[in-house]
């Protein structure tokens, strides 16, 4: 015992016999309040409510409406399926995506879609989608076979932290955008315009063709009521251009010094890869600081073979990999150039996902064994999970035949 | 939903550990090293419940912790260091952080700034400096706590048996405090106000006034920290629950992730197994809960006539603590930029804990905030010519509970912005232009993620009748349904990561002992 060799104190709080009674009867007293308490089942938790109003894990909705906005590109309207427990669509923040869940007979998989709707529109109980079809694109087919007023929907919740935050971005928002990369502006210009948001938008939109532009008339209209808060400019990429206004070419950094103040503004920018590579060479020649640019994760790499350290010489190579999923253990194929959540999904295994872009993390697993390659542009990891070999399927590729433990979609 | 069928656990477990926080990973890693068939099942994807970290940017925030107590320098060892490292060998790193803490004290005419040390002589000295004429007193608070570890230690080495006579004789200190609050024993002590104010700063780490919170708890934790310092994971709390994860697996255990036990099945009052929304049976005699009592009886165990009466009570006797907010700041400029140079600041509009207290009650700018610059403890947590920071205070649940979605970003940020601007006024530094990443946690972000009841994360309030030591001497006694056993934060060593962490600790070891008792088990 290690009492040091001291004169003993002796507190007293009330009087010696007082401060031990009071110890005697702390287990008593502990006893009389628990017989005393009520032995009602606790029924109430408002803020699980509200988290869940705020984050529900699925919602159930179903097609209301469809329109076509160009040749191309389709807006659903969802609504909740009324023979659901989905009662109401959560609230969101304006630039959002919702993760929809799709089963192609049986392959189930998911695809993140940002809200062209407003906030607001969502407390009038509906979302819009504005779906691209792409060439290749074996989902957007499936959606244009398939998708008809009546349809139901699987979704998440709205996810992402492609947004406008007045603690952190400046007032003037400039947006650059390219194709179905609007989408999220879409929301962010109504939110400005009724208020949800205090900022100012100017967006820089690229498209190939005149008719492939969404939202054209859309934009004017609230360009000509809102002609404080919102601009738009369009630039296109065509050699014939007979719309009044255009740009010609791609959004380069004469463009952007054209109609932005560049150093009071922060950049936002969403739409295809290809985009992502060339605008962003051109916002380096500002030197921004790196607060002032944003930008929305871009979903799966479509051309994993153009990264410049990716492993060619196992490009067309398909891997063993073992999978652990639950009480279920099994072997499927993988191609190379593929992530490793599409492999998982191919063999419909179900595996959790969101964001397909290594951001969210919903996907995380364990590699038991062999080596995988991660884009470095999409390596969201902690530190530790790089460290204890946690990967996101998302955004890795196989490179060996692999062993790996994956969570149970919830 | 399709749930596959193939995909689901069937096995049957000696041992079920639900969740995966701190209680639940040390309980599980105990278990599974002594060679126990244990599975851990966690509703999240990742271990760790709050002890965990998130990415924003070019930032990886720490979820949650502060500093960790209890487990002190290679030389001195603490509890929770033993744990890591001798007794599991964990794969993580920590640091001790550089200073006890900064109290900033804003209420006009009482202002105070003082920068608190390591080591109880210090800290004795530090407080004689500011406020002379205490020492003799504080001295008294320190020897006290002393004597109250050496009874807990005592009472640990004699396995809960301890002879009345050597308490009586050896601790009668501790018996003569344990049934009062840190304001009526300090008052004893005639520690004086203003020193009672630097010596009470720790109080949010648990979250009740001075007034109500037991002497017994609060005049450990102090010590522990004076003593040992505080620590934190160089890798945020993400790294040691990752560690820990790993150890479980090469001991044999298990854990699944994503898997949400909504049943623990009980038959005749006795554990007989668990099902989740995954749609898996698994059978078992033993659960720890790392959830909390709370929502255990009143949402898990089914059917529900098999909760005693008295286990409802119980829960409604008890005080629930806590909620928090926080708000993570990702900076493009460093701590010696900003005129930063703490790691830790306890900035409080004023040190009247019932006001303070008080304040959580409602929706507004609460007047006590904890706040932690990371890089002044882990030089390298984030790249080269950046920072990172948290401001964190607390709230009672009722304040958000008429919080309607639409209104929910407004009012965090609105509470987000008051406290950046608290703590830039506190210290004199301006962060509003070099904020890169911000994220701001609610307690509805609690609950999202945790699943906690109304999203409190500090366990029941331990006043002195509900604190640890009625907990302790009642242990055994307060176990309702066969083979169920809680661990973590609502448990006997009330909140915090080392309570939580030497609580599961507990759980596991009386677990393992009914298995080898029924001879289940070598």
């Amino acid at each position: 015992m290690s009492k040091e060799n001291e004169e003993k104190l002796n507190v007293t709080v009330r009087s010696n016999t007082k401060d031990l009674f009071a110890f005697t009867k702390l287990v008593p007293n502990r006893k009389k309040r628990i017989e005393r308490a009520s032995s009602e089942p606790i029924r109430e938790d408002t803020i699980n409510d509200l988290a869940w109003k705020l984050h529900p894990e699925r919602q159930f909705l179903i097609i209301d409406e469809i329109k076509e906005e160009t040749k191309s590109t389709k807006t659903f309207k969802l609504v909740p399926d009324p023979n659901s427990v989905t009662k109401e669509l959560a609230y969101f923040r304006p630039g959002q995506y919702v993760s929809l869940k799709v089963d192609l007979e049986g392959v189930r998989i998911t695809r993140p879609i940002s809200i062209a709707s407003s906030p607001k529109d969502a407390l009038k109980g509906f979302y819009e989608l504005t779906i691209r079809k792409e060439e290749n694109g074996f989902l957007t087919h499936f959606i244009w076979n398939n998708w008809k007023v009546g349809t139901k929907i699987e979704s998440s919740g709205p996810e992402g932290f492609f947004y406008f935050e007045r603690l952190r971005d400046l007032t003037q928002i400039v947006g650059i955008a390219g194709g179905s990369g609007i989408t999220p502006f879409r929301s962010m210009a109504k939110a400005i315009i009724d208020g949800t948001i205090g900022a100012k938008l100017t967006l820089l939109y690229g498209s190939s063709e005149e008719d492939d532009i969404i939202f054209y008339n859309e934009f004017k209209e609230m360009e000509k009521n809102n002609p404080a808060k919102i601009k738009i400019v369009h630039v296109l990429s065509c050699d014939v251009i007979t719309l009044e206004g255009c740009e010609k070419g791609f959004i380069t950094k004469e463009i952007i010094e054209k109609y932005c103040d560049v150093n009071s503004s922060t950049f936002f920018i969403c739409g295809p890869q290809l985009m992502y590579n060339f605008v962003e060479e051109e916002l380096k020649k500002f030197n921004l600081p790196v607060k002032q640019i944003r930008r929305e994760a871009f979903g799966e790499v479509k051309d994993i073979l153009a990264h410049p350290d990716f492993p060619k010489e196992v490009a067309e190579k398909i891997f063993k990999v073992k999978v652990h999923i639950g009480d279920l253990t099994k072997e499927i194929p993988a191609i190379a150039t593929e992530s490793v959540l599409v492999a998982l999904e191919r063999a419909k295994l179900n595996p959790p996902s969101k964001c397909r872009s290594g951001e969210c993390g919903f996907c995380r697993s364990l590699l038991l064994d062999g080596k995988v390659y991660i884009n470095p542009v999409s390596d969201w990891r902690k530190g530790a999970d790089k460290e204890f070999n946690y990967f996101h399927p998302c955004a890795s590729y196989p490179i060996t035949d692999l062993e790996i433990n994956i969570p149970r979609d919830i | 939903m399709s749930k596959s069928k193939e995909q689901r656990i069937e096995d049957s477990y000696d041992v079920v550990v639900i969740g995966a926080g701190n209680g639940g990973l040390s309980s599980t890693a105990f278990l599974a090293q002594k060679g126990v068939k244990v599975l851990c099942l966690e509703q999240h994807n990742l271990p760790g419940g709050v002890a965990t970290s998130f990415v924003r940017g070019r930032f990886e925030f720490e979820t949650s912790l502060h500093e960790l107590a209890s487990y002190g320098p290679q030389s001195n060892k603490g509890s929770v260091r033993t744990m890591f490292e001798d007794k599991l060998n964990l794969d993580a790193e920590f640091v001790q952080v550089p200073e006890a803490f900064r109290l900033i004290l804003t209420k006009p005419g009482e202002e105070m700034d003082i920068s608190m040390p390591f080591g109880v002589d210090n800290f004795i000295d530090t407080i004689e400096k500011e406020v002379p004429g205490s020492k003799e007193s504080v001295e008294k608070f320190f020897k006290v706590a002393k004597e109250i570890r050496d009874a807990f230690s005592y009472i640990g080495k004699s396995k809960g048996k301890p002879d009345q006579g050597v308490l009586f004789k050896e601790y009668s200190n501790f018996l003569k405090t344990a049934a009062y609050s840190v304001t009526e024993v300090e008052n004893a002590l005639g520690i004086p106000e203003k020193a009672q104010k630097i010596l009470n700063a720790y109080w949010a780490y648990l979250g009740l006034p001075m007034s109500r919170m037991n002497f017994t708890l609060f005049a450990s934790m102090v010590l522990v920290f004076a003593e040992k310092g505080g620590w934190i994971p160089t890798n945020r709390s993400h790294g040691y629950t990752t560690a820990f994860d790993a150890k479980i697996r090469e001991f044999g255990g298990r854990i699944e992730y994503n898997t949400r036990v909504d049943k623990i099945l009980v038959e005749g009052g006795k554990v007989v197994g668990i099902e989740t929304t995954n749609g898996d049976k698994i059978k078992t005699n033993y659960v720890i809960s790392n959830a909390s009592p709370t929502l255990t009886y009143n949402k898990l165990i089914y059917p529900q006539s098999e909760v005693p009466e008295i286990a409802y009570k119980d829960v409604n006797a008890r005080i629930h603590g806590l909620t928090g907010f926080v708000v993570y700041v990702g900076l493009d400029t460093t701590t010696e930029e900003l005129g930063l140079h703490d790691y830790g600041y306890f900035i409080m509009d004023t040190m009247d804990t019932d006001e303070a207290y008080d304040s959580w009650k409602k929706l507004q700018p609460p007047k006590g905030l904890a706040c932690c610059v990371l890089n002044n403890a882990v030089p390298g947590c984030s790249p080269p010519g950046t920072c990172m920071l948290n401001i964190t205070t607390l709230y009672r649940p009722e304040a958000w509970k008429d919080v309607k979605p639409e209104e929910y970003v407004d009012i965090k940020n609105k509470i987000a912005e008051e406290l950046i601007i608290k703590f830039e006024k506190a210290t004199g530094t301006s962060l509003r232009d070099h904020i890169e990443e911000i994220e701001i946690a609610t307690p509805a972000t609690f609950a999202r993620y945790l699943k906690l009841y109304n999203g409190i994360f500090y366990g029941y309030e331990p006043e002195s009748w509900d604190s640890i030591v009625p907990r302790l001497i009642m242990m055994g006694k307060d176990v309702y349904i066969e083979g169920l056993e809680f661990a973590g934060g609502f448990n006997r060593r009330a909140h915090g990561y080392s309570s939580a962490l030497a609580d599961g600790l507990i759980s596991a070891q009386l677990t393992l002992g009914k298995l080898l008792q029924e001879g289940g088990k070598e």
